[in-house]
């Protein structure tokens, strides 16, 4: 009988062992996973207004290398209340979050945001130029 | 031993109780209830306004043994404005879906608080509408309804509804704004004044309404008269029109009672109540049909929405629907 009592026990603490032993996952500040992706970059822009309709004339330009983002809006853009959203590559995030609506009215001073890639170890800010369309 | 009859009780209790779940229950057509009966539904959605019907459909059934309908009312706990009625018209719903009205008697007699239809008709099963205008009384406070019938053996019953709130807010529908004309819009007046009369009501001129083809993204706008001259393009401003007013635009908020399209979004009190545009700016360019605003008066004394309900560009102009509380 008692052997049968040890054979259970031992049965049950062998996937805690197994369990214990096996690697965890890696994860950020954000509780985001930490792959390996060290790819960097914005791969789309979009601007929407008040109304969540894009203010956008034309298509944003990125420039991957340059690190700039340059949007023209529409005449009459309320800048004070704009929602940017950002496509980034792959397990990237962003920094400073987006958590509402953006104030871009300081055109001279164009918003920094930094694009972190999957590893966390590669870091890009991108400079958002605001044109308003004439 | 004693032990043993509770066994035997207990497994005797569980046999019962099995043999009764395993019953199935045989449908049978439910018997009427042999006495007059009464139901209320009310009809219309959405925020209660003042000068706007609630719609109610009040139903009531006797038995052909126990006598016939001899009449209806309604009692409102505030006396509803001119045009409240109980219909004297028994409505159906033919094979064509139409509704057809079936007469049980004369026009229903509103004294006071209280709505009577007399039937005159041998009627035992009849279900009449109301409509109960909201009066300028019933603003910011709740209504009930009393609705009794009364049949020809003495039968009386009666069913309650409510308490409904009224809304604080007005509305005012289909104002047309037009470039260069009718365009100056008072909140407060919920009207639209050309410029000799903007000049005499200075102070109440919330926004102009302008068309302008250049920037193509100008279009249809409503700016305050204190925007920026780049936003009032050729607009001379008639003496003393001033004040910054705050709009927010928003697109696809189709209040139903502004729109009356098939949306059922409905802005009531609590909408106004918690609304804050503190940092929008002081004009809203670019409106497009189906688009509308918020808009927060310079004196804040009044917050409003205005729905764009058409557009018009050869015409420059639109079609506007104003939905206004006060602060």
């Amino acid at each position: 009988m008692k052997k049968y009592i040890k054979i259970i026990v031992i049965c049950l603490l062998v996937p805690f062992v197994w369990i214990g032993c096996k690697k965890d996952y890696p994860i950020d500040e954000d509780g985001l996973l930490i792959t390996d992706r060290s790819e960097c970059y914005v791969s789309n822009f979009e601007l929407l207004g008040s109304d969540f309709q894009t203010v956008r004339s034309k298509s944003a330009v990125i420039d991957t290398t340059a690190q700039t983002i340059n949007v023209e809006v529409f005449f009459g853009t309320d800048l004070k209340n704009l929602y940017p959203q950002f496509s980034l590559v792959t397990d990237a995030k962003l920094d400073p979050k987006i958590t509402g609506k953006v104030d871009f009215s300081d055109l001279s001073n164009p918003k920094i945001y930094t694009v972190i890639s999957g590893n966390r170890k590669v870091k890009k800010p991108y400079t958002v130029n605001i044109t308003v369309q004439k | 031993m004693q032990n043993k009859y509770f066994i035997n009780i207990f497994f005797l209790l569980a046999v019962l109780l099995l043999l009764n779940a395993c019953k199935e229950e045989e449908y049978a057509i439910p018997t009427t209830k042999d006495a007059l009966q009464n139901d209320v539904i009310k009809r219309t959605l959405g925020p209660n306004l003042v000068g706007l019907n609630i719609e109610f459909a009040y139903a009531m059934a006797i038995p052909k043994t126990r006598g016939k309908l001899i009449s209806a009312q309604v009692e409102a706990s505030i006396e509803g404005a001119a045009g409240t009625y109980l219909e004297n018209r028994s409505f159906y719903t033919n094979g064509s879906g139409q509704d057809v009205g079936v007469k049980i008697g004369e026009p229903s007699v509103t004294e006071g608080k209280i709505t009577k239809v007399n039937f005159s008709t041998d009627t035992t099963a009849s279900t009449l509408r109301y409509f109960y205008v909201v009066p300028e009384a019933a603003r910011g406070q709740t209504v009930t309804f009393n609705f009794t019938a009364n049949s020809s053996n003495g039968e009386t019953v009666s069913y309650s509804m409510g308490p409904y709130t009224i809304s604080k807010m007005d509305m005012k529908l289909d104002l047309t704004v037009r470039d260069g004309n009718a365009s100056y819009i008072s909140i407060e007046d919920m009207a639209v004044y050309n410029a000799a009369d903007a000049a005499a009501k200075a102070g109440k001129i919330d926004l102009v309404y302008l068309h302008r083809t250049s920037p193509t993204s100008f279009a249809h706008a409503l700016v305050s008269p204190a925007a920026d001259k780049q936003y009032l393009p050729g607009i001379t401003l008639p003496a003393g029109v001033n004040n910054s007013t705050k709009v927010s635009k928003t697109y696809g908020l189709r209040d139903q009672q502004l729109a009356r399209l098939q949306y059922a979004i409905f802005i009531d009190d609590l909408d106004f109540q918690k609304l804050n545009i503190a940092d929008a700016p002081n004009f809203a360019i670019n409106m497009r049909a189906e688009s509308g605003v918020w808009v927060e008066t310079a004196d804040g004394k009044y917050r409003a929405y205005i729905f764009v309900n058409s557009v018009n560009n050869t015409n420059k102009s639109a079609v506007i629907s104003i939905k206004r509380y006060a602060l």
